[in-house]
């Protein structure tokens, strides 16, 4: 079967990443952009972050995130983008054709560059393995989020947090007005995994209690949730007998992490990156697979929606001119993480490209931190940024102005 | 080291070098900050500590639409110690769509001199 329909570039996903990428590409000079979602609006996760706090860097202004992905859609709808909602695209083939299911039917799509955008999802109960009984009131925080913002639930009477990740932190808020008592965010690292201004704003703020090194050990009920075990870990993050304790509760918030979505770009055969769980890149967001490109929650967790638009628009941008013909020239440098730091991207970078900016996350909180990017045999040190402290919760960026001709190492010294 | 008691320690989201600033009591009663490495610290640490203000956010039913909710925010922050007296007066919205992004729902709320505006448009 022939493909029946071109365009030059197809985002999949519409979120915070994907409405960008859709007019990245067109401002980059894309003909014809399809924007591809399979929710019935566009925003994603937007949609339901009824917070402030987005906006900061791309509107010089703090929104909500309703608010942020109404502008950003109202700039998409004004441009020739052909927007397709309700449409989930089934299967991405390393040539870039794609298959399509939408009200319309299902049809075949050739993209002369592909971007992808679909986000992430969370982590649940059954990939952290909490032993006990399997009664009602255990949510992810996101599912929790969108039943309290976007269909009006009540979904408990008194809540206990499992993670301290962003979305948790923001949903024990959320409860707490709505009148939900709050009993305690257990969090199993010796740090906060969400970003400090949400622990100011959202516990201290309400009063409700953190125990870090703490963990649920046993989820107890049987129709609905009765109470959760809660024990402290050991350096391992292994309960240690004895701290175990029983609080009462018939609500369950996790909030432990999230997943990009990459079962697409697994079946293109895109490579991903087992410390970022996104794909491998290069300077233009370009994955191994040529002409296919990834931004946002996709290529990694980020905790600002405005840098995962800053990318969209660049991987967009990027999409617009390889379905121009444009490649880049050269050999391929490879960029590893060094001591402290969890990753560096991009990975990949094209010999003799000059200002590449590296976003980089920390294994661990550091003060008085230095970001140093060396050459791995010549030991040079190309660039170097000092932080007064880094915390793994933080994407942070450094960048390097000579043109990189060597493979290099991102390293993090205190 | 001192024996003051530290009333608060809390970083400095003025710019991404994120001060650590700790605040203490001098022995005027008055406050003194120390950690900051530029002047805009200290009045975010005073205001932070005396009269911290924050914004609120939540969703309040909609009538006469599909779309079930309509989310909102105030227009500027509040005093902290006035969120839960206005979570209560949104509480009491059921605003009929349409309902545009930006339109007042309450005008100065309690008096705070903020307006509780919609964040979404629902036709």
């Amino acid at each position: 079967m022939d493909p029946i329909e071109t365009h030059d570039v197809v985002v999949i996903g519409g979120g915070p990443a994907g409405l960008a990428a859709a007019l990245g590409a067109r401002r980059a000079g894309a003909g014809k952009v399809l924007l591809v979602e399979r929710d019935r609006a566009l925003g994603g996760i937007l949609n339901q972050c009824v917070h402030d706090g987005f906006g900061l860097f791309l509107y010089n202004e703090t929104i909500s995130g309703p608010e942020y992905a109404e502008r950003l859609i109202e700039d998409v709808v004004r441009e020739p983008i052909r927007i397709e909602t309700g449409a989930m695209v089934l299967d991405l083939t390393p040539d870039r054709v794609l298959r399509i299911n939408s009200r319309a039917g299902y049809r075949l799509v050739r993209a002369g560059a592909v971007v992808l955008a679909m986000g992430c999802r969370e982590r649940t109960r059954e990939m952290i393995e909490i032993p006990g009984t399997r009664p009602a009131g255990v949510f992810t925080a996101g599912s929790a989020q969108n039943l309290v913002n976007l269909q009006n639930f009540r979904i408990g009477n008194e809540a206990v947090i499992l993670g301290s990740g962003d979305i948790g932190l923001i949903m024990t808020r959320r409860l707490t007005f709505e009148g939900v008592a709050v009993k305690g965010v257990f969090e199993i690292m010796p740090w906060v995994s969400g970003l400090e201004r949400n622990v100011r704003q959202c516990l201290l703020d309400l009063g409700i209690p953190l125990r870090l090194r703490s963990t649920v050990v046993e989820i107890r009920g049987r129709d609905r949730v009765e109470s959760v075990v809660v024990a402290k870990v050991d350096e391992e993050l292994a309960p240690i007998p004895g701290t175990e304790s029983v609080i009462p509760c018939d609500t369950l918030l996790l909030s432990v992490g999230l997943i990009p979505e990459n079962e697409l770009s697994k079946r293109a055969g895109v490579a991903l990156s087992p410390s970022t769980g996104g794909a491998v890149v290069d300077q233009a967001l370009m994955t191994s697979v040529p002409g296919v490109f990834s931004c946002g929650n996709v290529l990694h967790i980020h905790d600002v929606a405005d840098w995962a638009s800053y990318e969209g628009f660049a991987a967009g941008g990027s999409a617009a001119r390889y379905a121009a013909g444009e490649r880049a020239a050269g050999g391929t440098v490879r960029i590893t993480a060094g001591p402290n730091v969890k990753y560096a991207l991009p990975q990949l970078v094209t010999a003799g490209t000059a200002g590449v900016e590296w976003s980089f996350r920390t294994t661990r909180p550091i003060r008085n931190a230095q970001i140093v990017v060396k050459g791995i045999t010549t030991g040079k040190v190309h660039a170097r940024k000092k932080f007064g402290r880094l915390l793994p919760s933080e994407l942070q960026k450094i960048k390097m102005r000579r043109a990189v001709e060597e493979d290099l190492e991102v390293g993090c010294h205190e | 080291m001192n024996d003051r008691c530290a009333l608060d320690r809390l970083t400095c989201v003025l710019c991404p070098v994120g001060c650590e600033l700790e605040v203490l009591k001098d022995e005027a009663g008055g406050l003194d900050v120390q950690g900051n490495q530029c002047d805009k610290g200290v009045p975010f640490a005073v205001e932070e500590i005396l009269h911290p203000k924050r914004n609120l956010a939540t969703s309040v039913p909609v009538r006469g639409t599909a779309a079930t909710m309509v989310s909102v925010r105030l227009s500027g922050p509040v005093p902290r110690e006035m969120i839960f007296p206005i979570l209560a007066e949104i509480g009491r919205l059921r605003p009929e769509a349409p309902v545009r992004r930006g339109q007042v729902l309450i005008a100065d709320v309690l008096g705070t001199g903020v307006d509780v505006i919609a964040t979404r448009t629902v036709i």
